[in-house]
């Protein structure tokens, strides 16, 4: 079950992909792609890039130096919309509280300048393969993006929980589904570039990497389309405060 | 192997906390109108007591210095539990203003916004006045410790009674217990 060029291979790696370009569609025309042009863009891309990557991986013309340069491609392109598609998730998260956005933004660039740095170490650690450069370069890669990525997102999420910030449900879904795909990418990623394993164990890794975006994939569709139950309690009242008083005189304590 | 181990480790544990936080945060969302009774009240009287510098001197001149220390921490540490404290309900008021976000009537919904981005800052100050606290209670004799703090407590005292007067029209939220 679990080989390469196997029925459940084949799905796995077309089915995320189909699902993810009619989700595109499908926001498209619901005028979503407006909110989350970034997250458009990515679905779009991405499933393009992967079905491009299959039908490389698939005809038997195509060889195995130029399966691996499309996948660098692909890298390249999809690489830049999942860092694009995060900034719009922390926009999204932060972007309206002005208390919180400068403080947010300082603070995400300092996590993705150490981010930067580790992930650098990390490959700089891993071990290399003078053979098939284009490989190990390209395991490295899709472990790095993974690395940054999942690190962002880990920092959105703890950020936004010590807020006690609840996004909007599709930013959630987004970020979820986009942290759940991330997180088990660098895993598999880690595993491809760093652990020497065989080529028959190497297919399990495909299997996991794939199930995780077909995962990912069915997230985004329930968050996104899927319409919420309608609340039939009133809001909470709010009660009268003098927070700003109270902000003032914690600022001043904060600046002596 | 050893960093792919570590790669993976890294990896799942930040899974394990994003999926922790979206489930924890799936149930503040039912916690709903209970959320006013989450406010704890704050010793006003007492806070007063603590962020007086006159007591704070009368004590340098009349312990020994290495019982000055012992004092002297166990009054931040009191501080660093009002703040604390501070920061909480300014976590509730968070939860509370974005529960009545979605309101129909617009004025409602500005005050809700207002109500959040001020809560969102108070608890942004709460913490960092938190890390001056445990910096000063590192070095309890600096100046860092003696005089900054205290007067920035004694200014926010006055802040603090009318944090107290925070009000749910239905149930009256006290922040103050002695006002």
């Amino acid at each position: 079950m679990l080989q390469a060029h196997s029925f459940l291979w084949h799905y796995l790696w077309l089915a995320p992909n189909v699902l993810l370009l009619a989700l595109a569609l499908l926001i498209w025309r619901k005028g979503l792609h407006k909110a989350f042009p970034a997250f458009f863009a990515f679905a779009v891309f991405s499933s393009l890039g992967q079905f491009a990557l299959y039908i490389a991986d698939v005809a038997p013309s195509i060889t195995a130096e130029n399966f691996w340069r499309v996948d660098w491609a692909s890298l390249l392109i999809e690489g830049p919309l999942k860092f694009a598609l995060v900034a719009e998730i922390f926009a999204r998260v932060f972007g309206s509280y002005d208390s919180l956005v400068r403080l947010g933004r300082l603070l995400i660039r300092g996590v993705g300048i150490a981010l930067v740095l580790a992930a650098a170490l990390a490959a700089a650690y891993a071990p290399k393969d003078s053979l098939f450069g284009i490989v190990s370069g390209a395991h490295l890669l899709e472990q790095t993006i993974g690395f940054i990525a999942s690190g962002l997102l880990l920092f959105i999420f703890v950020f936004s929980a010590y807020f006690r910030l609840r996004p909007a449900r599709p930013v959630l879904g987004i970020a979820l589904g986009l942290a759940i795909s991330s997180c088990t990418h660098l895993a598999v990623w880690a595993v491809a570039a760093n652990a020497g394993l065989p080529a028959e164990r190497r297919v399990i890794l495909d299997f996991v990497g794939m199930a995780s975006s077909h995962i990912a994939v069915l997230i985004w569709f329930y968050y996104l389309l899927v319409p919420r139950e309608v609340a039939t309690k009133p809001v909470v009242p709010l009660p009268e405060n003098n927070l700003d008083v109270w902000n003032r005189e914690l600022e001043r304590l904060v600046h002596q | 192997m050893t960093l792919a181990i570590i790669l993976v480790i890294v990896a799942a544990l930040a899974l394990i906390f994003i999926l922790g936080i979206t489930v924890s945060r799936s149930l503040q969302v039912s916690e709903g109108a209970s959320l006013a009774g989450k406010i704890q009240p704050i010793d006003v009287a007492a806070f007063r007591n603590l962020i007086n510098p006159a007591e704070d001197d009368y004590l340098r001149r009349r312990l020994p210095a290495s019982e000055f220390r012992v004092v002297r921490r166990q009054r931040l540490r009191a501080m660093a539990a009002y703040v604390q404290t501070a920061g909480r309900n300014a976590a509730v008021l968070v939860l509370m203003g974005q529960s009545a976000l979605p309101a129909a009537n617009p004025q409602t919904s500005e005050a809700a916004r207002q109500l959040v981005d001020n809560a969102l800052l108070l608890r942004r100050n709460a913490a960092f006045a938190l890390v001056r606290i445990y910096i000063a209670l590192a070095w309890p004799n600096s100046g860092l410790a003696a005089t900054p703090i205290l007067h920035g407590y004694e200014r926010l005292n006055g802040s603090a009674m009318l944090l107290g007067r925070l009000q749910n029209p239905a149930v009256p939220v006290r922040i103050a217990a002695t006002l």
